[in-house]
């Protein structure tokens, strides 16, 4: 099986040509050049270290969020064009579990993505033998709540990764012998993105794949909180 | 014979998921349009990011419908176009990932279009332009006269200093209780009502093309709450007509001093306003009485508003003078033509 990956959900852009297990091509860029300029060039490039062409490829394997809102949709975008254009498979892998990918496989994972205010897209993971297991699903939660959902587990098989300084500061007040893992050293890799797409089942219909956001907009929120309601006959879309 | 030239497009710059097939950058093959109205409604205007879910949600859908109604394959293609500005990046960069991969997975060439020569370009589905022309450029974001002297050759003369004149409209059309996007009822509106606060007409006395909407807002937003303070009871099919003639006052002043300077042979309105009624007899009459020998053109209704088709029009031409862009295009929120 012959997999494209790539993850622009966060600052790094990782992107990987693997080709029946074996990584053919690698980049990782945390440069400062924004993704939706590098992202294209840099699939060309990888799909040329690897002697492959587009059209050879059989899977695209995408980080599907959460993550900053304009990443996830970079990579997404490319990636439901690329497997419709194609006629390629599709599999989105959640962003947090490609981060806990890259964790100490006989810890407790958290994976994390800083959401301002004390507030994170978390999720919980746990490794079950080749198989990362969601154990509490991926949510936008206050750390405080989240928290509050770890106490049952032993601190010292606790560890956070992608924790920026200041949710660094929280969990070593809250657990002071959880393992925390720094955004520095927090590197999506886009290699591990194919082999976690090979255990996930691709989209059934590529047109309706969509980034995982985890949250609504402030505009909808604030709408809904107004007490409005969605009416089942309307589309808010509609070809004219 | 020459070959044909087939071109995809793709638009979304603002709450309009298109894309389009174009031949030859006349024929429009296919042109779908999923707007986004709806949505923004519930807020009173464009939220850029729900604009920009929408956009991921819609794209591909879009590339095929274009594609079925078109009834051609990949294979026949020649280039891919997009809109790469001005618009709100996020929903820019949408159709610009869609291009580029579109353009990378099938070896086409990759065309980056300015919205507002699109918009322009519009008018090649009406007529055979002739050079030079001026067009007139109106709509939610841009209020701009523009001399275009020679195939993709823009030069703009005058540009809206504050407000775009359809921005205008839907902040007085708030006021009046319509729903965005307002133009369309306040036009109705205004064919009812009078002419009858006076509402002033900026900068008509000046040299310049520029133009300013912002001070007839405010007058006409000030009037309705002294009114409302007063409890003093307002027509609004005459404010809507008394702020419309304040509008098409200034846009037509403007447009024909622009055209004494520019002598030219068409006179091309676009954009979104370009729908309005009133603008579209007033220009007219205002053309008849003058004696003028100038053909008026208006796009279609449907090539008013955002759409792939007129982003192929343009794009024809830079496929012509190879004008062809990277994979790593990006998006140029606040793109404009050079000024004159």
């Amino acid at each position: 099986m012959k997999i494209l990956a790539f993850d622009t959900s966060n600052k790094p852009l990782s992107v990987a040509v693997v080709v029946d297990g074996k990584v053919l091509a690698h980049t990782e860029s945390t440069e400062k050049k924004t993704h939706s300029i590098s992202i294209l060039p840099d699939i060309k490039e990888a799909l040329k270290k690897s002697d492959l062409t587009i059209a050879d490829i059989d899977l695209i394997a995408v980080a599907k969020g959460p993550g900053s809102y304009t990443g996830v949709r970079i990579a997404v975008t490319v990636a439901k064009t690329l497997a419709d254009t194609l006629s390629k498979n599709l599999v989105g892998v959640s962003s947090l579990q490609l981060l806990a990918a890259d964790g100490d496989q006989e810890h407790i994972l958290i994976p994390l993505m800083d959401a301002r205010n004390d507030n994170a897209f978390a999720g919980v993971y746990k490794a079950v033998g080749n198989k990362l297991e969601n154990v509490i699903e991926d949510q936008h939660t206050s750390m405080e709540k989240l928290f509050e959902l770890l106490k049952n587990y032993d601190e010292n098989s606790l560890e956070f990764i992608n924790a920026t300084p200041r949710l660094q500061e929280l969990i070593q007040n809250q657990f002071p012998n959880a393992k925390v893992i720094t955004t520095e050293n927090s590197l999506p890799d886009a290699a591990k993105l194919a082999k976690l797409a090979e255990t996930i089942k691709p989209v059934e219909d590529v047109d309706d794949f969509i980034p995982t956001y985890l949250r609504l907009t402030q505009a909808e929120h604030d709408w809904y909180a107004k007490g409005h309601k969605d009416d089942g006959n309307v589309s808010y879309v509609e070809e004219v | 014979m020459e070959k044909d030239t087939l071109i995809m497009s793709f638009e979304s710059s603002c709450d309009e998921t298109s894309v389009a097939i174009i031949k030859n950058g006349k024929e429009i093959l296919s042109n779908i349009i999923a707007t986004q109205i709806k949505s923004h409604q519930r807020f009173g205007g464009v939220v850029p990011e729900v604009a920009s879910r929408h956009h991921v949600e819609e794209v591909t859908k879009c590339i095929n419908l274009a594609l079925d109604e078109a009834k051609v394959g990949y294979e026949d293609l020649d280039a891919v176009a997009v809109t790469y500005g001005p618009g709100l990046v996020g929903s820019l960069l949408i159709g610009i990932m869609a291009a580029k991969t579109v353009a990378f997975a099938h070896n086409l060439p990759l065309i980056k279009v300015n919205h507002l020569a699109g918009h322009i370009y519009s008018a090649n589905f009406v007529t055979e332009l002739q050079y030079p022309f001026m067009a007139l450029l109106v709509s939610g974001g841009h209020t701009e006269l523009v001399l275009v002297t020679a195939p993709g050759e823009f030069h703009t003369l005058g540009d809206t200093r504050d407000d775009a004149v359809g921005e205008a409209y839907d902040k007085i059309g708030r006021v009046l209780g319509i729903n965005y996007p307002a133009g369309k009822k306040v036009d109705q509106m205004a064919a009812i009502g009078n002419d009858t606060f006076d509402f002033p007409r900026a900068m008509v006395k000046e040299d310049n093309l520029d133009f300013s909407f912002s001070g007839l807002k405010s007058a006409f937003i000030n009037r309705v709450h002294h009114a409302d303070q007063i409890d003093e009871e307002l027509n609004k099919d005459d404010l809507a007509a008394s702020f419309q003639g304040a509008v098409l006052d200034i846009l037509v002043n403007k447009t024909f001093k622009a055209l004494k300077q520019h002598p030219v042979k068409q006179l091309i309105v676009a954009g979104g306003v370009s729908a309005n009624q009133g603008l579209r007899q007033r220009l007219a009459a205002e053309m008849k009485k003058r004696n003028m020998d100038m053909e008026l053109v208006f796009p279609p209704l449907r090539l008013c508003g955002d759409n792939a088709a007129m982003i192929g029009a343009m794009a024809q031409i830079q496929y012509d003078k190879k004008d062809f862009a990277d994979l790593d295009l990006n998006a140029d929120p606040s793109l404009d033509f050079d000024m004159e």
